[in-house]
């Protein structure tokens, strides 16, 4: 109780909720990590549910050798891997602390501590956001391995065993979660920058129902409209600058903002971690990449992409679609090897540098200040076309009138214009990859299209050159295997 | 006269007291007493290591005594912690290393004189950096270790002052360098727990009490001199390739050979360095009638090898002790200061040297270092630029000070208070200079300060009483204390760069509270009951746990002083056996226990909540509640004991037998909470259980004991086992930990934790070999044979802890000159060659980022082309049998001096199958290791 004597620690203590998915510790780049089990750099929130998002599928590959970091893309992971032992502990952290901060801020604690009205009205606020942070982990939880041990304020801390909470009844409790707080939250785009408001939790609302057919079986899709509708309506734009802007070190101010629903801030002198943003500028430089030009000392020789992915764009590395950022210089298309950084094309989208090529305000170029754009409107475009077309209502040509908009900024014209008669699912899904790639959507939108596992074949997949299909458990990830052996209540997913 | 009845010298500083009276004297250096007697009396004249003598004065005008040595030395008295025994009436396993039997040579670490000296007792240094101490393990140590659990160190006792098992000062190599070995009288190593458990919650690991030298009674002036000068070099490198092979192997992997410079560096061969070291002491000491002291100064400088690392010690000990009252009260003041400076040589640059381009030069035609350029940020510095550049100095200013009074009861003197005040107290400070990486545009350099303050206080009071009860025809000696301590440390830091800045405050602090009484009985000289108890209370556990009671019991019989015995051929047998239970709480935390909050310790951490109005961000800093386990309590080891004490020969062979069981419980471990349950993903609790077992033998010879010649030898071997036997909450058999980071990508480990299995098992995939026996490149055996190569099919194989490890000493002499050697042998352990599996393939060789990196030469048996870190391929037997040390020396005795010349070389040559550096590794993996040195030290000693 002693920590809250000064009133500021209330909010000291939400930014850490917040810092939870950006830095790795309390002493930035690294160092009194909030986890020990893995490295601290890697145990980092941003980085490895990017790495579960988006290694495991056609839209990178990385060619280090750390652990079993290599088995995602190969899809051949086992309940024993450690990058997915931390980003399940990383979340039930994550849901832990918040846990945390509704237990110290409750009325009664309020009270005792003699908290002020003004203070208290304040802190309402921050209670609603975060029961939104908590949602939010719980939806990745959810999304990942299904079925997670399930913890709230009402439990104490120390040793107990928690329960496990089937899918199903997760979702509807971070639905009702959701529900219940959204209208204490700021109005959409009222908030302070970097912090959730009410177009976050009717995102993540929507996120809910587009994929309530995958997680309870019962389709939402006309909830997606009433929810991706709300957030079109509030007042976010599709800036008219281009497309790589979005990812730049000033896309807090270069007009980007205008269109991102929650952000995850970095700063290259203040918000420091070898997760995050750092990891995602460095690592996919390598090569004969000039890391000046990404505003970074050097390359990490990391990631690159699959030929599935550079197929995506017609005319590939040459197309007229400006998100086609890729890197060819001395690479090769095809991957004969995963470990050299040469094999696939290098992804340039994220910059640490701003519309002028100016280099962001880490003088040493180790952290970045591009902020991670986790939610944006054009994400809440497509999800709207793909309700319309899974039959959830709204309408068709608004649905391609919202894409062309996303198109012209890409291709700087109209020459990219799709039609009615293009609008499919299959559009929907490529159209996902090119526009949002490497945001960390890739996983989820392809188990809900059924192309993750048992469909679509990409190299590496399966661990074999060519490519090849793996079994349909994979659609989960396991329980990772210590916490079974600690937990007697939870039970492993199928297959593993 | 009083003189040696082997050889008919002259013994000085033997002690003649009339029995049943304090009067007494010592004599002087020519053998020489005398003393005021009158007739009737007995004169009982005592020596230690030599049977004491009675004599009855009956006027005689000389009295020449002819002392025989007591090979066995039964009558020794031994320490064993708030009291000393004698060693034929020890009960307990505890063994004592006098300094006539330390290992010689310029030794700067105390820990270093006991190696290979005594049974169950492993020492195993860190390297051949300068300054550098030693890991101690008894009996292998009952926890789990620092990287997941509580410590195996053991408690070290410096003239009864517990030193903080942390260590005792900051930015040390080594924190026993505080005690000057030539200040060093013996270290007496409590093993069992029925020894160790009156050390209560600190004891699990054993307990080693060390004794100062001090002045004694009635002896003449007594200067000394000596000085050790000696040479260090290292004895062996990383086996990597040279600037030909490279080449070679390069440019057959498609390296374009313009990419190769033209010189051909060793770049190993070019960080070491002969570093030069001397060691000076003088000592003066005098005894009067009732006061005595030792003053000692001590100047130690020791080099490298690796170029610019020195340490260097001053250090003045001084012991008074004063007698009032008849000797009824003994005041015993001990001061000791020291400053030790570190000039810390880059230790990254060894890991350099192993990987830079062997076929550059060292510097630039323009006579600037060669570097491999900004092309390639992330390439190590050129390694002889780091050495020269970095700078990292540490000193430690360090005051250990005892004070002690005795007094015995005037109405019964059977009955003695006793009342110990200690303090140990150092401060260091210290600053660290490392250069930006020249390759990297962006770096910045570094500058740290580090300044901290280590204190550590305690006081015990302790009632003995000793009597004699003829009626049970019994020896009794109980003994009641009350003990407390308190830890401080600070750590201030204060580290910039570039625009990074962190400054911060630690504060450390704990205590302990105790209670301890002990009964020994001694029967009819024969049967021996011993028990003790101690009552520890530590503010590192809340209060329902805060409390440990930590018993322990042992018995001996003294099958020798049976009739029936009278005409055996021993001559000397002893049964013992003990049991006891001790405690662990050295879990680096200080509040477990308990929910805090930790603010975020730089502006770097801060996240940004919205902007001014100018646009501006504004950050806020964080607030981390942590985790805690409010159950936390001590860990508990309850220790068996069975030992046989055995003599023929008039004991000129005699030892001891110990049989040990260990089992420890609650065991305090690092380890992962059930995910949602806790603030962390790790914590320490009490989760597990770990058994030991081990059998000891020691054998001491007399094997010459002429007038000119002398031949004894030592001779001991530990036989050992430990398992880890439950390390989960819920007991699942299957619970298990990745421990040993090893290098080669992040966050790998080689190392496992699991029931059933040593702490130290190494975790790694079976090899495939083809039919001529080479190993298929990632080709492993499918254990659990569902066709795929997981981290499923990787097993438990081998361990790094040994078996088996042996000591043996031998001590010749002949007339004046005397030959020392002892041998370390350890069997039964396994090293990882990290160096081999990270960099001995084509990958780390010529796929390094912008940059040619030199790899290990074992690449040229593999054609390896990836890194195969978890192939058993790397783990490799390590038995090995070392020539610790081996010391000439002559003794001139002229008219007013004595002159001994020596000349010791240590660590002459390893017997080993292993193929790296060094099969002597303590965690078992090699990677980057500080080569061990072979030191040559001349030596001269002068006593005045």
């Amino acid at each position: 109780d002693q920590a809250f004597e000064d009133p500021e620690a209330y909010k000291e203590f939400l930014a850490k909720i917040y810092a939870g998915i950006s830095l790795s510790g309390q002493q930035g780049p690294a160092g009194s990590p909030d986890l020990a089990g893995l490295d601290e750099g890697f145990s980092n929130y941003l980085r490895l549910y990017w790495k579960m998002q988006q290694l495991t599928t056609d839209e990178a590959i990385i060619g280090w050798n750390d652990g079993t970091i290599q088995d995602l893309h190969g899809q051949v992971w086992t309940a024993g891997n450690e990058f997915i032992r931390t980003m399940y502990t990383r979340l039930m952290y994550q849901v832990s602390l918040t846990n945390e901060f509704l237990r110290q801020t409750t009325d009664d604690k309020l009270s005792s501590r003699g908290v002020d009205a003004d203070l208290r009205a304040e802190i309402q606020v921050f209670r609603a956001e975060t029961r939104f942070m908590r949602a939010l982990s719980y939806w990745h939880l959810m999304d990942l391995f299904a079925n997670p041990p399930f913890v709230t304020e009402n439990d104490a801390v120390g040793a107990f065993l928690p329960q496990q909470i089937q899918r199903a009844d997760l979702f509807n409790y971070i639905e009702s979660e959701l529900l219940d707080i959204v209208d204490e939250m700021a109005a959409p785009r009222q908030n302070e920058y970097g912090r959730a408001d009410r177009a976050a939790a009717w995102m993540l609302l929507g996120k809910l129902y587009l994929n309530a057919e995958v997680y309870t079986n019962t389709p939402r899709y006309n909830d997606v409209i009433t929810y991706t509708e709300n957030i079109i309506n509030a007042g976010y734009t599709i800036p008219q600058i281009p497309y790589f802007h979005l990812f730049l070190a000033d896309n807090d101010s270069n007009g980007a903002q205008e269109e991102v629903i929650f952000t995850i801030p970095f700063d290259g002198l203040r918000t420091q971690a070898f997760g995050g943003m750092t990891f995602l500028t460095h690592a996919p430089v390598g090569g004969s990449m000039n890391p000046a030009e990404f505003g970074i000392n050097g390359g990490w020789f990391g990631i690159r992409t699959t030929p599935t992915f550079v197929e995506q764009f017609p005319n590939e590395e040459n197309s007229a679609d400006g998100r086609a950022l890729l890197y060819t210089d001395g690479q090769n298309k095809d991957i004969e090897e995963v470990g050299p950084f040469n094999q696939g094309y290098a992804v340039a989208k994220y910059r640490n540098v701003d519309v002028n090529g100016v280099p962001g305000s880490d003088a040493s170029g180790d952290h970045t200040d591009i902020d991670f754009p986790m939610f944006r409107l054009a994400d809440v475009y497509l999800m709207y076309a793909e309700a319309v077309l899974r039959g959830g209502g709204g309408s068709a040509s608004t649905a391609v009138s919202y894409i062309n908009e996303l198109r012209q900024r890409a291709y700087g014209d109209t020459s990219g214009n799709i039609t009615q008669g293009d609008l499919t699912l299959d559009f929907i899904i490529d159209e996902r990859s090119r526009e949002l790639y490497w945001e960390c959507h890739r996983r989820t939108d392809l188990v809900r299209f059924g192309q993750f596992s048992d469909q679509g074949v990409w190299q590496w997949k399966g661990g074999v050159q060519q490519g090849v299909t793996t079994e349909a458990f994979r659609d989960l990830m396991p329980i990772p295997e210590t916490d079974l052996s600690l937990n007697t209540n939870l039970e492993q997913n199928p297959g593993y | 006269t009083v003189t040696d009845k082997a050889n008919a010298m002259p013994l000085p500083g033997v002690n003649v007291i009339i029995k049943g009276t304090s009067r007494g004297t010592s004599t002087d250096f020519d053998g020489n007493f005398s003393l005021e007697v009158s007739q009737g009396e007995t004169l009982v004249i005592s020596y230690l290591g030599y049977t004491p003598q009675e004599i009855l004065f009956s006027g005689q005008a000389t009295i020449d005594v002819a002392l025989v040595e007591d090979a066995a030395q039964l009558d020794e008295v031994v320490l064993i912690g708030y009291g000393a025994t004698t060693k034929q009436d020890a009960t307990g396993a505890v063994e004592k290393v006098g300094d006539e039997d330390f290992n010689r040579g310029a030794i700067v670490a105390p820990q270093q004189l006991i190696a290979g000296k005594a049974a169950g007792v492993r020492v195993t240094t860190g390297g051949g950096a300068a300054g550098e101490g030693g890991e101690i393990r008894i009996r292998g140590g009952a926890s789990i270790g620092t990287e997941f659990g509580a410590t195996n160190d053991p408690l070290i006792v410096i003239d009864g002052l517990p030193i903080d098992q942390r260590g005792g000062a900051q930015g040390s190599r080594n924190a026993l360098n505080a005690i000057n070995p030539a200040d060093i009288e013996d270290f007496v190593v409590l093993k069992d727990a029925s020894a160790t458990a009156i050390y209560g919650s600190r004891a699990s690991n054993g307990v080693i009490l060390i004794t100062t030298k001090k002045g004694s009674a009635n002896q003449p002036l007594k200067l000394e001199y000596g000085i050790q000068a000696s040479t260090r070099r290292i004895t062996n490198t990383v086996d990597n390739l040279s600037a030909a092979q490279y080449r070679q192997v390069a440019e057959a992997d498609g390296v374009d050979p313009s990419e190769f410079g033209n010189a051909n560096t060793n770049w190993q061969d070019e960080i070491y360095t002969t570093g030069i070291g001397a060691i000076h002491n003088i000592t003066a000491s005098k005894g009067y009638e009732n006061f005595s002291f030792r003053v000692n100064y001590n100047h130690v400088s020791q080099e490298g090898p690796l170029l610019g690392d020195l340490y260097e010690r001053n250090g003045f000990n001084t012991s008074f002790v004063h007698r009032f009252l008849d000797n009824d009260l003994k005041i015993t003041a001990i001061a000791r200061g020291i400053q030790d400076e570190y000039q810390y040589a880059e230790d990254g640059a060894i890991g350099a040297a192993v990987r830079f381009d062997p076929t550059q030069p060292i510097r630039n035609p323009d006579g600037s270092f060669y570097q491999y350029g900004t092309t390639a940020n992330l390439a190590p510095a050129n390694p002889l630029f780091t050495l020269a550049e970095t700078e990292d100095r540490q000193t430690i200013q360090r005051f250990i000070g005892n004070f002690n009074i005795d007094y015995n009861f005037w109405f019964l003197r059977d009955l003695k208070l006793s009342v110990n005040g200690g303090i140990d107290y150092a401060e260091n400070s210290g600053f660290r200079f490392a250069p930006a990486n020249p390759n990297n545009a962006g770096a910045f350099n570094f500058n740290g300060q580090s300044q901290g303050l280590n204190r550590n206080t305690s006081l015990d009071f302790l009632l003995n009483y000793k009597t004699f009860v003829e009626s049970i025809n019994t020896n009794i000696d109980i003994t009641a204390g009350h003990a407390f301590q308190e830890f401080y440390i600070r750590t201030d830091i204060d580290e910039v760069s570039g625009p990074n800045t962190t400054i911060d405050t630690d504060i450390n602090r704990n205590a302990l509270l105790s209670y301890f009484a002990r009964a020994s009985f001694d029967i009819a000289d024969r049967y021996l009951i011993s028990a003790s108890f101690r009552r520890d209370g530590s503010s590192r556990f809340s209060e329902d746990n805060r409390f440990g009671n930590f018993p322990g019991v042992s018995v001996g019989w003294k099958l020798m002083n049976e009739s029936w015995m009278q005409d055996s051929f021993f001559s000397n047998l002893k049964l013992r056996a003990g049991w006891g239970v001790t405690g662990q709480q050295e879990i680096g935390q200080n509040y477990g226990f308990q929910g805090i909050y930790t603010p975020s310790r730089n502006d770097q951490a801060n996240i940004q909540f919205g902007t001014t109005i100018n646009g501006e961000p504004i950050f806020i800093r964080t607030l981390r509640p942590e985790g805690f386990d409010e159950n936390i309590k001590w860990e508990e080891t309850t220790q068996y004991n069975v030992a046989l004490d055995y003599g023929f020969f008039n004991n000129r062979l005699s030892g001891t037998i110990d049989f040990y069981y260990r089992e420890t419980e609650d065991l305090l471990a690092t380890v992962p909470v059930p995910s949602g349950s806790n603030l962390r993903d790790l914590i320490t609790t009490n989760v597990g259980e770990i058994t030991s077992r081990g059998l000891e033998l020691t054998v001491n010879g007399v094997i010459f004991q002429k007038e000119n010649f002398g031949w004894d030898t030592n001779f001991n071997v530990t036989f050992q086992e430990q398992e880890v036997t439950r390390l989960s909450l819920n007991n699942d058999p299957n619970a298990f930990f990745l421990v040993g980071g090893i290098s080669g990508g992040v966050g790998n480990n080689i190392q496992i934790l699991r029931p059933g299995f040593d702490p130290t098992t190494f975790f790694v995939f079976r090899q495939v070999y083809d039919n001529e026996g080479n190993p298929i490149e990632g080709s492993y055996v499918d254990v659990n044979g569902d066709n795929q190569i997981t981290e499923a099919d990787r097993q438990p194989y081998k361990k790094a802890t040994p078996d088996a490890f042996i000591g043996w000493t031998n001590n010749l002499r002949y007339k004046n000159f005397d030959l020392n050697f002892t041998f370390r042998g350890s069997f039964g352990n396994y090293v990882y060659n990290n160096n081999a599996s990270d960099t001995g393939n084509l990958n780390a060789i010529t796929n390094q980022p912008g940059y040619l990196a030199n790899g290990h030469a074992s690449v040229l048996d593999t054609g390896f082309t990836n890194q195969n870190l978890f192939s058993d391929l790397y783990i490799e037997r390590a038995d090995f049998v070392r020539l610790d040390n081996i010391s000439l020396g002559y003794t001139i005795p002229f008219e007013k001096m004595t002159l001994r010349t020596s000349l010791t070389a240590t660590n002459l040559f390893v017997i080993t199958e292993y193929s790296g550096l060094d099969p002597e590794i303590g965690n078992g993996i090699q990677n980057n290791f500080y080569p061990r040195t072979r030191d040559v030290v001349l030596g001269l000693n002068f006593t005045f």
